[in-house]
C-alpha cells in the first residue's frame, strides 16, 4: 500500500512523480536491491518502510535533509496516534484506512509548516524533531498543582498545559509519556482550531499502539489549553463542569505565565547583550526552551529572527547534538568522543557555542564580535544562572 | 655574458668528474642505449608504459651473476654520451653539492660496485622469477563420491567443484564447492584456483569431457592437480599497470565480490534503437547479467529524469543502496543526455569519500579523454577501460596491505600528500625541476635554427614515496595529473618499491583546452595543439611532465610515442637528485619528520611547554612518524634511532646525513662557509658535519680549497651565493647598529 502524504509546498507534485518514487523503490526490491536515500545538492530523497505495510517518501532540502530521517519517524507516530498500530499493519481495507488516515493530515501538515523556518506566521515554530519546546515560566509549579488536582478529577491519568504551543506545565506523571507522545499531544493541541472542548481517540505509539485511550482537549484562554488522557467515563459534559471547578482560580497565574513569552525565560535571567538567541535543553526531560527575544528593548539588529532560529536549529543537529549522545535516537554506533562537553562555531556573521553542564546543554548564537574565550565564559554563567535559579522549574 | 664564462671555466672539471666516477653512474645509465629499452613496450596508438622494479629479495642470488653480464652494462653504458654532455650544464647548479657527493661515492665505491651487480642480474632475472614453477596442489577424489548436481553437470557430479573458463578461453578455474565437497578441498583449494591436470594429463577447456569420459572408466580414483594464480594474496598494481587488454579474472572476480560497477548510459533516443542494451554503452565488470548496477539502471535513470524535472532539486549526487547486506554508494555523473554510475562499498568508502573519489574519476576520465561522452564511445577502447577502472578500484580498495581492514582514509581523499621541505633544499629541487622545463639546448647542437623542438614543457612535479615535494603546474592540471598518478596506482607503486625504472606516456587533454572549446570568446588562447604527459620515475621519486606540442612547437601529427630524447632529460633530472643524495636526505626527514606542520598541543607553545617538549624528544627514542614514508626510509629509520652512534663513523658517510636534517644543505654550502671564514672571518658555530669521520674532513679541506678557488673567481661575477651572504651580513650588522644606536638615544 502507498499512501501519499506531502508537505503544502510539495502538493503541486504530480501523480505520476509520485508513483514514479515508488516504483524505484519497488524495482529495486525486485532485484534484491534496497533504495535507502538519494542525496541531491544540499538535500536528500529518503524512502522508509515501516511494519512492511506503509513507504514514506520524504524529500527535502536546506539544511532540514539532516534530520529527515527523524521527520519521517515522527510522522508514522501521527499516523499511528490517529488510527493504530494494529489498524496500520493488517490494513483489512486499504479505502478505510486511507479514509481513517484523513484525520492526521491536518497535524502532519502542521508539523511540516512548523519545521520551515520561513513560515513566520506558524504559531509553533518546530525546533527540533526530537524535542519537547516548551518555556520557563515561575508559576510552573503552582500550575503543576493544579493539573494534578484535574487529572484525578476527571480520573485521568496525564495532563498538561500548552501555552503558544509550548509546553508550560505538566501534571507530576506526564514523564512517563515518551517524548515523542508528549510532542504528538501538543501537536494535538495546537490543531485544535481553536474548540472549546474536544475529545480524541488516540493511540499512544510507544505505550499503548493497539488500545485507545481519549484525550481531551479543553482551551482555556486564547492560545491556552489543556489536555488530559483519559479513560472513557466522565462524559464530556461533565468535564466541562470539572475544568470550570478546577481552573476558574488560575486565570490570573496563567495570564501571568503567559507574558514570559516570547521571552520564554522568567525576567530574573538576564542576558549579555552580545547574545542573540539562545537554546536549552534539558537532556533527561528532552525538553528545549528557544529564546530571541531576550532584551526587551532590542530592534532588528540585522539578523532576522527566523535566519537566528535557522541557524542555532542547524548547529545543534549537526554539530551540538553530539555533546549529549544520549539524546540519540537512531541506533548507529558512532564512536563519540566521550566527555566531551563543548564545541563552537565561528562565521563571519555569528557565532555559535555550546556547552553541556551534566543535564543542561546551552547553546548561544552570539554576535560576530564577541572573542572565542569571552563567548566561553558567558556561555557558562548562563548555564550557571539557570542551574541555580529559584523560579526555573523544568 | 658571464654566464658563459661559467659554463666554460666549470665544464672540464665537471668532465673530469664524470671520468673518475663513471663506474658509479653506471648504475643509472646501465639501462641507456641508442635504441631505449622501452622501445618496444610503445603501443599502436603511441602510449607507452613501462615499469622495472628493482627486487629486494632477489639481491641475495647475486653470486650466481655471470660476470659477463657485467660487462655487457658497462659497454652499453659507454655508448652513450649524453647524459655527461647534460650533466656539464647541470653541475653548475649542483657543483658544491656536487663534489661532496662523488667524494662519498669514492669512499663507497667499492658497496656501489657490488650493488650494480646486484640490481643488473635483478633486472635479468626478473623473468625467469615470475615464471618459476608455481605451487600446485593435488587431491585425489574417492570414486564412490557421488555428489549431487542441480545443474546436472558432470564435473559437479565427479568431482564436486563447478568450474569456469578463464577469459583466455582455455585455462579452467574453480568457481564454486558443493557442501558436500568443501570437506575433501578445505583450506587447500580456493575459489579461482587453476585446474591443470586430471590424472596426470593437462586438461582445459577443450579436452574436459574427454577426460571425464576417461576418468569414468579407470577404476582408479581421480586426482586432480590443482594449481594456485599467481600471488594470490595482493593483485600486482605492476602488472595491472603494464596488462593493455588482459582482463584479470580474479580481480574482476574481486571487484564483482566488493559491488564495484561502473556504467555508462546513453538516454539518446537514436541510440537507443540502434543498440540493444537500451543505451548501455559501457558496463563494468561484465557479464551483464551479473552486475547488480545494470540489472537495476532503470531505477537510477528514472531519478536521474525525475528529480531535476519534477520535483525542483538539483541533479541526484549519491544514491545509498542495500545489496545483499552491503551498504553500496551509487554515485550519478551526468553528462550531456548521458549518466555515468560508479559504485563504492561503504566498508572502504563512505558516502562523503564516494562523492570525492568519483569526481576524481571523471576529472582523471576527462584528462585522459577530453569528455565522457569520447571516453565511452571511444572504438575499441573497452579493453582499456576495464583495466583502467580494474586499476582504480584496486588501488582504492587495496592501496596498501592494511588497508583491507580499514576505510580508505580521509586524507588520501582530499588532497595529495605534501612535505615542506627546508627553504634551501626546496630551492635546489626547484632549480633542477625549473632547468628541466626551461630546455634551454643551446649547447646541444651548433645549428639551432635549424632544429624546432618537438615539445614545449608547461610544468612538472615531483613525488617521493607518493608524497607531493614540488610542482610547477596549474593548479587544476596538478589535481587531475595527481589523480592519473594516485588512481592508477604510480604513487601507490613507488612508495611499496624502489622503482628501477619507470616510464609512462600519454596523450592527455588539459584542463583549458577542454574548457576553451566551450567559450571561444576569450583574448588569450592556448595554441591547438596535443598535451602529452610523461611519468618518469627511478627509486621512490615520480616525476611527472605535462608537455605542449603545438604554438611554437614543431606539429604533433598521428600516432606519436615518446621521444627518448624527452625521455632521458626528464630521466637525467632524477638521477641529479640521487647525485645530490637527495633521495637519503628524503628517506630521514620524512622519518625523522620533525616538523610537523601543525602543532596539536597549544601549551606547547609557551615557554615553558617547549621546554617540556624538548625533554619528551629527548626521552622518547622512537618519534612515530606521522608521514606516510616507504617501507625502506622506515627500515632506515628504525637503523637510525637503534644505531646512529655507530653509523657516524663508519664508511657509510651519506648515513651520517641523520645527524641533522638541516645537514644535506649545510653540506651544500659547505664550500661557502669554509670561504666565509677564511675571507670574512665571521665566526660561526660548527653543525654536525663536525661529526663526520676524519677522512672525510680532509677531503672536504681539498673541497673546500677547490671551492675557494671557485669562490674567488666568481666573485667578480655580481649576484653569486657569496656576494649574497655578504650583503645579508652588511645589512645584519647595519641593522645591528642602528639598533644600538637607537637604545642609546634612548637611554
Amino acid at each position: 500500500m502507498r499512501i501519499t502524504l506531502l508537505g503544502k509546498n510539495v502538493r503541486n507534485v504530480q501523480f505520476s512523480t509520485i508513483a514514479s518514487l515508488h516504483g524505484i523503490n519497488m524495482f529495486t526490491k525486485c532485484h534484491n536491491l534496497t533504495m535507502l536515500n538519494t542525496l541531491v545538492d544540499n538535500g536528500k530523497i529518503l524512502w522508509k518502510e515501516y511494519c512492511k505495510s506503509v513507504t514514506l517518501i520524504g524529500i527535502a532540502t536546506g539544511g532540514l535533509e539532516c534530520d529527515l530521517e527523524l521527520l519521517l519517524a515522527s510522522i508514522h507516530d501521527v499516523m499511528i496516534f490517529c488510527i493504530g498500530k494494529k489498524e496500520l499493519e493488517t490494513l483489512k481495507n486499504v479505502d478505510q484506512t486511507k479514509r481513517d488516515l484523513r484525520q492526521c493530515y491536518p497535524l502532519i501538515d502542521y508539523l511540516l509548516e512548523s519545521l520551515d523556518p520561513n513560515a513566520i506566521s506558524s504559531p509553533l515554530p518546530t525546533l527540533v524533531l526530537d524535542l519537547v519546546q516548551s518555556f520557563l515560566c515561575p508559576q510552573a509549579q503552582q500550575l503543576q498543582q493544579a493539573l494534578d488536582n484535574y487529572a484525578e478529577s476527571v480520573t485521568g491519568r496525564w495532563a498538561c498545559l500548552s501555552i503558544h504551543g509550548h509546553l508550560v506545565a505538566t501534571s507530576s506523571d506526564f514523564d512517563e509519556l515518551n517524548p515523542r507522545e508528549a510532542r504528538l499531544m501538543l501537536l494535538l493541541a495546537a490543531s485544535q482550531d481553536g474548540a472549546p472542548l474536544r475529545e480524541t481517540p488516540v493511540y499512544l505509539p510507544h505505550m499503548s499502539p493497539n488500545v485507545a485511550f481519549r484525550a481531551v482537549t479543553c482551551k482555556l484562554l486564547s492560545d491556552v489549553y489543556i489536555l488530559v488522557v483519559c479513560g472513557a467515563t466522565p462524559p464530556l459534559s461533565q468535564i466541562d463542569e470539572i475544568v470550570l471547578l478546577c481552573w476558574e482560580g488560575y486565570a490570573q497565574v496563567i495570564k501571568e505565565a503567559k507574558l514570559i513569552h516570547p521571552r520564554n525565560f522568567p525576567m530574573s535571567i538576564t542576558f549579555e547583550p552580545c547574545v542573540l538567541a539562545i537554546l536549552v535543553i534539558n537532556i533527561p526531560k528532552r525538553r528545549c526552551v528557544f529564546s530571541r527575544h531576550l532584551h526587551p528593548t532590542q530592534k532588528g539588529r540585522g539578523m532576522s529572527g527566523s535566519h537566528r532560529l535557522d541557524i542555532l536549529r542547524t548547529f545543534y543537529i549537526t554539530t551540538a547534538r553530539d555533546l549529549a549522545p544520549e539524546l540519540r535516537i537512531d541506533d548507529q554506533e558512532r564512536d563519540y568522543l566521550a566527555g566531551l562537553t563543548e564545541t563552537y562555531w565561528c562565521s563571519e556573521y555569528h557565532k555559535c557555542h555550546a556547552q553541556r553542564m551534566r543535564n543542561l546543554l546551552c547553546c548561544v548564537l552570539y554576535t560576530s564580535t564577541v572573542h572565542n574565550h569571552t563567548m566561553r565564559s558567558i556561555t557558562n554563567q548562563i548555564l550557571q544562572d539557570l542551574s541555580s535559579n529559584k523560579e526555573i522549574y523544568w | 655574458m658571464s654566464n658563459f664564462k661559467g659554463v666554460n671555466y666549470d665544464s672540464p672539471c665537471d668532465t673530469d668528474d664524470d671520468w673518475t666516477d663513471s663506474s658509479d653512474d653506471s648504475k643509472y645509465s646501465d639501462s641507456a642505449s641508442s635504441v631505449p629499452e622501452w622501445d618496444s613496450d610503445v603501443e599502436e596508438n603511441g602510449e607507452l608504459v613501462f615499469i622495472r622494479i628493482k627486487r629486494r629479495k632477489e639481491k641475495c642470488n647475486e653470486n650466481k651473476a655471470p660476470l659477463l653480464e657485467n660487462c655487457e652494462t658497462f659497454k652499453l653504458r659507454n655508448n652513450f654520451k649524453r647524459t655527461s654532455t647534460r650533466r656539464s650544464t647541470k653541475g653548475k647548479i649542483f657543483k658544491v653539492l656536487k663534489g661532496q657527493s662523488s667524494k662519498n661515492k669514492a669512499q663507497s665505491k667499492k658497496k656501489d660496485l657490488e650493488n650494480i651487480r646486484a640490481t643488473s642480474t635483478a633486472t635479468l632475472n626478473t623473468n625467469e622469477l615470475t615464471e618459476n614453477p608455481k605451487e600446485s596442489v593435488i587431491i585425489q577424489v574417492s570414486r564412490n563420491m557421488i555428489f549431487s548436481s542441480e545443474k546436472n553437470c558432470q564435473i559437479e557430479k565427479l568431482f564436486g567443484i563447478s568450474l569456469e573458463t578463464h577469459s583466455d578461453g582455455k585455462s579452467l578455474i574453480v568457481a564454486d564447492f558443493l557442501t558436500e565437497a568443501m570437506p575433501i578441498y578445505g583450506s587447500k583449494v580456493k575459489k579461482g584456483y587453476y585446474l591443470t591436470k586430471v590424472n596426470g594429463i593437462e586438461v582445459n577447456s577443450y579436452n574436459i569431457n574427454n577426460i571425464l569420459q576417461r576418468v569414468y572408466e579407470e577404476p582408479n580414483n581421480p586426482k586432480l592437480q590443482f594449481q594456485m594464480p599467481e600471488e594470490s594474496s595482493l593483485i600486482s598494481l605492476e602488472r595491472l599497470l603494464k596488462s593493455k587488454n588482459l582482463l584479470e579474472n580474479k580481480s574482476t572476480q574481486l571487484l564483482k565480490d566488493f559491488s564495484c560497477s561502473v556504467l555508462y548510459i546513453s538516454c539518446n533516443d537514436i541510440e537507443n534503437t540502434r543498440n540493444d542494451d537500451k543505451g548501455v554503452i559501457y558496463c563494468y565488470p561484465r557479464p551483464f547479467s551479473q552486475n547488480f548496477l545494470y540489472n537495476t539502471r532503470g531505477a537510477y535513470l528514472t531519478l536521474n529524469h525525475l528529480a531535476p524535472k519534477s520535483l525542483g532539486t538539483s541533479e541526484p549526487t549519491c544514491s545509498t543502496v542495500l545489496h545483499n547486506d552491503n551498504l553500496i554508494h551509487v554515485n550519478y555523473t551526468s553528462h550531456c543526455n548521458d549518466l555515468l554510475l560508479i559504485t563504492f562499498p561503504n566498508k572502504y568508502i563512505d558516502a562523503f569519500s564516494s562523492k570525492k573519489v568519483n569526481a576524481d574519476i571523471v576529472k582523471l576520465l576527462e584528462f585522459l579523454y577530453g569528455s565522457l561522452k569520447t571516453c565511452f564511445t571511444k572504438p575499441n577502447n573497452v579493453d582499456r577501460l576495464d583495466s583502467l577502472f580494474c586499476r582504480i578500484f584496486v588501488t582504492l580498495l587495496f592501496n596498501n596491505e592494511q588497508a583491507s581492514a580499514s576505510d580508505v582514509h580521509f586524507e588520501d581523499i582530499l588532497a595529495a600528500y605534501s612535505v615542506t621541505l627546508p627553504l634551501e633544499v626546496r630551492v635546489q629541487v626547484d632549480d633542477a625541476i625549473t632547468e628541466l622545463e626551461a630546455a634551454d639546448y643551446r649547447e646541444w647542437t651548433d645549428d639551432f635554427e635549424n632544429f624546432q623542438r618537438l615539445y614545449t614543457v608547461i610544468g612538472s612535479c615531483l613525488y617521493y614515496s607518493g608524497h607531493l615535494l614540488s610542482s610547477h603546474l596549474q593548479d587544476e592540471d596538478l589535481k587531475e595529473i595527481n589523480a592519473f598518478l594516485k588512481l592508477n596506482g604510480v604513487l601507490a607503486l613507488s612508495t611499496d618499491n624502489e622503482l628501477e625504472k619507470l616510464v609512462m606516456w600519454k596523450e592527455v587533454f588539459i584542463h583549458e583546452h577542454r574548457k576553451q572549446s566551450k567559450n571561444d570568446g576569450q583574448d588569450y588562447r592556448i595554441p591547438d595543439g596535443r598535451w602529452f604527459l610523461l611519468v618518469v620515475g627511478k627509486g621512490h621519486f615520480i616525476l611527472a611532465t605535462l608537455m605542449e606540442a603545438g604554438g611554437c612547437t614543431e606539429d604533433a601529427v598521428g600516432v606519436t610515442p615518446p621521444s627518448p630524447f624527452y625521455v632521458e632529460e626528464c630521466e637525467s633530472c632524477l638521477e641529479l637528485f640521487y647525485e645530490v643524495s637527495l633521495d637519503k636526505y628524503l628517506a630521514s626527514w620524512l622519518s625523522s619528520n620533525t616538523h610537523p606542520q601543525i602543532e596539536t598541543t597549544p601549551e606547547r607553545l609557551t615557554k615553558y611547554g617547549k621546554k617540556m617538549k624538548e625533554m619528551n624528544s629527548f626521552r622518547a627514542d622512537t618519534l612515530r612518524p606521522t608521514l606516510r614514508t616507504s617501507k625502506s626510509s622506515a627500515d632506515l629509520k628504525k637503523r637510525h634511532s637503534s644505531s646512529e652512534q655507530i653509523y657516524m663513523g663508519s664508511s657509510l658517510s651519506d648515513n651520517s646525513n641523520y645527524g641533522s636534517h638541516h645537514n644535506l644543505y649545510s653540506q651544500w654550502y659547505h664550500g661557502t662557509q669554509k670561504y666565509r671564514h677564511s675571507s670574512l672571518d665571521v665566526s660561526h658555530s660548527e653543525d654536525s658535519n663536525s661529526l663526520k669521520s676524519n677522512s672525510e674532513i680532509s677531503d672536504d679541506r681539498v673541497q673546500g680549497r677547490r671551492a675557494d678557488r671557485e669562490q674567488r673567481n666568481r666573485r667578480d661575477s655580481s649576484g653569486s651565493d657569496s656576494d649574497w651572504d655578504r650583503q645579508e651580513k652588511h645589512v645584519l650588522t647595519l641593522l645591528q647598529n642602528i639598533l644600538i644606536h637607537l637604545c642609546s638615544e634612548r637611554w
